[in-house]
């Protein structure tokens, strides 16, 4: 398939050197044009499909371990739906966000998808990705059928363009050999500020540098954005035309990260992995990362490790977490078979999403995050009690390219390079900045 | 190089080697390492439970068809290094050898894209090779890049160095500029030109960000976006990680080899003698 | 349009008498270029000719609205107020520095490499590939390794430093300049085979005879190396000088896995920041600019390296 020359190409080529070709590619007919098909997604939603043979692509971004989970759910309901068949292709995530906006622009792209929380609303901005509205009301979803702030991610410019399968928050994992060395029981980990610093403090007279700060997005910034939150501040106004998080809780929650270096709580300069890494080696005892990391700790046979929700450091409760929702991509040509099928499909993952959270997912779903089958992952479930103070952010498009400020932010303090306030405050100058060149953009 | 001592000559040639090499014995000795002992603190050198098991995840899952890639690799590096090499071979002698006009313009002209970030190209290019239809086959992969400026920008380099004697000795004998580029200044150039070739393949093999944009189907994936499908969202597996990159890498070491032949070969050219 | 070039040029040259003693049709120059022209034309010049219509414009390939916005794009690049301005210059210097300290050192270790190797003893192919082998990973190999080496608190570089006595905390990817001693000294390690290599075939085009002419005159291998095999060298060498200043303001992958940019933004290179901005924040027209700038600039060097290799051409 893939060698075969198209006549059209060998033409193509023969007449590729000339300026018609030049002047096409130049003139507005962009890629628009081709994908007006699928602007509206006005197919009826159903929980059944009963028209004829329809075959969906489905892309997500399930590399590693993940796949196969999804895959099995995959086959399963194509067993169960003759009349539908669903392929799957995974790609890495940074690859997926940019081949497919470029597939769809070019009447290529997939059926169905899956896509980060905080992608929906850039995707929706850009027309990659059509409404959901009707398979929602179809469904009579409410927010409370899954968790408010999951739900109400998916929302931009008051139309749903997303439908939730997961969360992903982060949790606190702990490495019980290294806190029975240093004397600390490990059937209790710290919950609070006083319990937290005492326990680093103990660890330290043993020699013990007992949580490592990392400077990196993973999981510093996760990190970061979960005490932010629990000091009662925000990264961005509602609107996400002001950067926030320079404000005093930012502050707090940077100073309580740079402190850990200075106490000699943790080292300096910890690199990307290396807080991980030195946790499955019993070179610390805490380690804040997300649920996915309980796959990767299973795997280490000898190690001693429990998890638990974060502690609470600031004056409230609250967590950072990613969340994985599906989505409908627009197509050259609109057709409601599989537009009706995709939304069957979609219904059917998300009841299913029990066998999803086997492989290390919270299900967004209530009825499923509150059944047995959930409560008998105590992994899972231990970070899944987080639920109801999960925080994402505000779904406006772009929102990606100021979050980077805050990244950097968290670098040059926790490398020692500038005062948490001061690299802060740059930081939401930049982001500020960033914000007006989006709302201009995309339109506010 | 007879008054250097073969003792002290093989010391500081493997002493060399081994800051060029230990990296990689490290890398190949990681692929045969469980996960959690690729990343034990302090390192082991030599696996304490030798496990093919990275190589059961690259061979044992019909969603990574990785003999596949491995095939689609090589028909899209062979490809392209052949075009490369018959194309920009002939457009390199003319700017190296021929006198015309526009000559100059040209050269200016493949000499200045070269400056330009490819990362500029990408989107202009996506839209051109989609109004070919190329998108999602090995035509995407092979064609585009063959028309970098380097291989021309090399060639030509290499071909005004080459002394004009020969050249010059066939223009007497009658033969003309077709038969003198193919039997003359090719058969001088097999230095030069097996190391565009082994360049060209190379680059071609470790392309990772166009495939990401042109390639949709696994059946058709090359291998580095193949082998990033292996790997986990959030955590390194570095068995895994090494294990492809052996597996990729092995091959194009083999024909560096087999290239090398034909850059000593360059060296007991006798049509200079005499 | 390469065939219409072609023939108006053709017709340009048979208007003119005489020409170069040469059984050469004036057509035959152009029937060599053709085929690459072609190619040439249609995946290189196009787009970027393309690529400079989309930086007068604030272009997203996906939203309908391109407005044309003129040449604010490059303005923006020399405004001390815009949103592009400090990251831009910043990552044009890192560029900078990487360039400056990387280039001197892949011009002169792979040709001393090249030199020890093209010489005839049992086992060169071998050694050829054992330096040529780095650059056979693909960065994306090579940066997860090194950032693993070379890791500042449980890097195996930093323990083997600490166990033969050094200082075994040096923040290689952290901090600066270390980071710059880790892209610089990485890079080397990772493309030295391929510029020696280059140097190799270079050095097959050199006729024996020279050799045995200044061994005859008796002037030593210094004298030998600076009359015959630097001049021998000379387009060769100008190719890999123009390539590897090329190849090191393009540097992208290394800091993009090893060191992240960091600290801060500090080691972010031009690339790393025109992908930033144009392919994750889809802000191609201002990427675009920034690329052009970035392609004057180093067409300006380009320039000043053409004509030194030239006027030592004349002397």
């Amino acid at each position: 398939m893939n060698l075969q020359f198209s006549r059209r190409g060998l033409l193509g080529l023969g007449a590729g050197a000339g300026g018609a070709l030049l002047l096409g590619a130049c003139g507005d007919s962009g890629p628009n044009e081709k994908v007006t098909g699928g602007g509206q997604n006005a197919a009826p939603a159903a929980t059944a499909y009963t028209g004829p043979n329809v075959a969906l692509a489905f892309w997500n971004g399930f590399t590693g371990g993940d796949g196969p989970f999804m895959k099995k759910l995959v086959d399963q309901f194509n067993t169960e739906h003759p009349n539908i068949k669903v392929s799957m292709n995974t790609y890495q995530w940074a690859d997926y966000y940019q081949k497919v906006p470029a597939a769809v622009a070019t009447g290529n792209g997939p059926d169905v998808g899956i896509m980060h929380v905080d992608n929906v609303a850039t995707n929706a901005a850009r027309g990659v990705i059509l409404p959901l509205e009707d398979l929602a009301k179809a469904l009579n979803f409410k927010a409370e059928d899954f968790s408010p702030p999951v739900w109400n991610a998916g929302v931009y410019n008051n139309t749903r363009y997303s439908i939730p399968l997961d969360v992903h928050p982060l949790g606190f994992f702990y490495n019980k050999t290294v806190m029975e060395k240093a004397g600390l029981d490990p059937s209790k980990p710290p919950t609070t500020d006083e319990e937290y610093k005492a326990a680093l403090e103990q660890m330290k007279a043993k020699g013990i540098q007992g949580d490592w700060v990392t400077p990196f997005e993973f999981t510093g910034s996760m990190q970061f954005q979960s005490l932010l939150w629990q000091f009662g501040g925000n990264l961005f106004d509602d609107q996400a035309t002001k950067a926030l998080y320079a404000e005093q809780p930012g502050v707090q929650a940077l100073t309580w990260m740079t402190d850990h270096v200075k106490n000699g709580w943790s080292p300096k300069n910890v690199a990307q992995d290396a807080d991980l890494v030195a946790f499955r080696n019993g070179k610390n005892a805490f380690n804040w990362n997300g649920i996915w990391t309980i796959n990767t700790l299973k795997e280490d046979k000898n190690l001693q490790w429990g998890v638990a929700p974060l502690p609470q450091i600031g004056t409230q409760k609250a967590a950072w977490a990613g969340s994985h929702q599906f989505v409908q991509f627009k197509q050259k040509a609109k057709d409601d078979n599989k537009l009706t099928a995709g939304k069957v499909f979609i219904n059917w993952i998300s009841q299913h999403s029990i066998e999803w959270a086997k492989g290390g997912q919270v299900p967004a779903r209530a009825e499923i995050r509150n059944g047995a089958e959930f409560k008998a992952l105590p992994e899972q479930s231990a970070i899944g009690s987080q639920i109801d103070y999960l925080h994402f952010l505000p779904p406006k498009p772009g929102i990606a390219d100021a979050m980077a400020t805050v990244v950097t932010a968290i670098n040059e303090a926790v490398l020692g390079r500038k005062e948490p306030a001061k690299a802060l405050s740059d930081g939401a100058a930049k982001a500020n900045q960033l914000l007006e060149q989006n709302a201009k953009k995309y339109g506010s | 190089m007879s008054r250097v001592k073969p003792v002290a000559w093989y010391t500081v040639l493997i002493g060399l080697s081994l800051i060029f090499i230990a990296p990689v014995v490290w890398m190949v000795l990681t692929a045969f390492k469980t996960p959690g002992e690729a990343t034990r603190v302090p390192p082991t050198v030599f696996p304490q439970e030798p496990t093919t098991s990275a190589f059961d995840t690259l061979m044992g899952n019909d969603q990574t068809p990785v003999l596949r890639w491995f095939l689609n690799s090589v028909l899209a590096a062979t490809g392209q290094a052949v075009l490369v090499l018959a194309i920009a071979s002939m457009a390199a002698y003319a700017l190296a050898r021929m006198e015309f006009r526009g000559k100059r313009l040209i050269f200016g002209m493949i000499i200045a894209t070269l400056f330009i970030p490819s990362f500029v190209l990408i989107i202009p290019n996506f839209l051109i090779v989609d109004r070919f239809g190329w998108l999602d086959t090995l035509w995407a992969l092979i064609i585009p890049g063959a028309a970098g400026a380097f291989g021309v920008f090399f060639l030509r380099q290499f071909f005004l160095s080459l002394p004009r004697e020969l050249e010059e000795a066939a223009l007497i004998e009658g033969a003309n500029s077709w038969q003198i580029f193919t039997k003359v200044v090719l058969p001088l150039s097999k230095p030069a030109l097996a190391t565009l070739a082994v360049i060209s393949f190379l680059t071609n093999w470790n392309d990772f960000i166009w495939p990401i944009y042109v390639l949709f189907s696994p059946e058709v994936f090359t291998l580095p976006p193949g082998l990033a499908i292996l790997q986990g969202a959030y955590t390194i597996n570095y068995p895994v990680i090494m294990a492809g990159a052996l597996v990729a890498s092995i091959p194009v070491l083999l024909l560096f080899m087999v290239a090398q032949r034909y850059v000593i070969e360059g060296v007991s050219r006798s049509g200079l003698k005499g | 349009m390469a065939a219409d070039l072609a023939l108006r040029e053709q017709a340009k040259t048979e208007t003119r008498a005489g020409g170069p003693a040469r059984r050469t049709g004036a057509l035959t120059p152009y029937l060599f270029v053709l085929p690459y022209f072609v190619v040439f034309a249609t995946f290189v010049l196009a787009p970027a000719v393309y690529g400079l219509w989309i930086s007068l414009h604030d272009w997203d390939y996906l939203l309908p609205g391109k407005p044309f916005v003129g040449l604010d794009n490059y303005q923006a690049l020399f405004d001390s107020n815009s949103a592009v301005f400090s990251f831009f210059w910043e990552s044009m210097s890192a560029t900078g520095i990487f360039t400056v300290l990387s280039v001197p050192l892949l011009l002169t270790i792979p040709l001393l490499i090249a030199l020890l190797l093209n010489r005839r003893f049992p086992g060169r192919t071998f050694f050829r590939a054992v330096y040529f082998a780095p650059y056979v990973l693909g960065v994306a190999v090579i940066g997860v390794l090194w950032r693993f080496l070379l890791d500042p608190n449980l890097g195996a570089v930093n323990a083997i430093l600490d166990a033969i006595g050094l200082p075994g905390d040096t923040p290689w990817t952290t901090a600066l300049p270390w980071g710059w001693v880790t892209l610089v000294g990485v890079t080397v390690w990772w493309t030295l085979g391929f510029n020696a290599v280059i140097y190799l075939a270079g050095l097959q085009d050199i006729p024996r005879e020279l050799y045995e002419a200044a061994r005859i005159d008796g002037g030593g291998k210094w004298a030998e190396f600076r009359h015959v095999t630097l001049p021998g060298l000379r387009p060769v060498l100008l190719f890999v000088t123009v390539n590897t200043i090329l190849v090191s303001a393009n540097m992208f992958g290394q800091s993009y896995l090893i060191t992240q940019g960091a600290p801060g933004t500090e080691t972010r290179t031009a690339i790393m920041y025109i992908a930033q901005v144009g392919l994750a924040d889809y802000k191609m027209g201002s990427a675009a600019a920034m690329s052009y700038l970035l392609t004057v600039g180093l067409l300006l060097i380009s320039a000043i390296v053409f004509r030194l290799f030239r006027e030592k051409d004349a002397s």
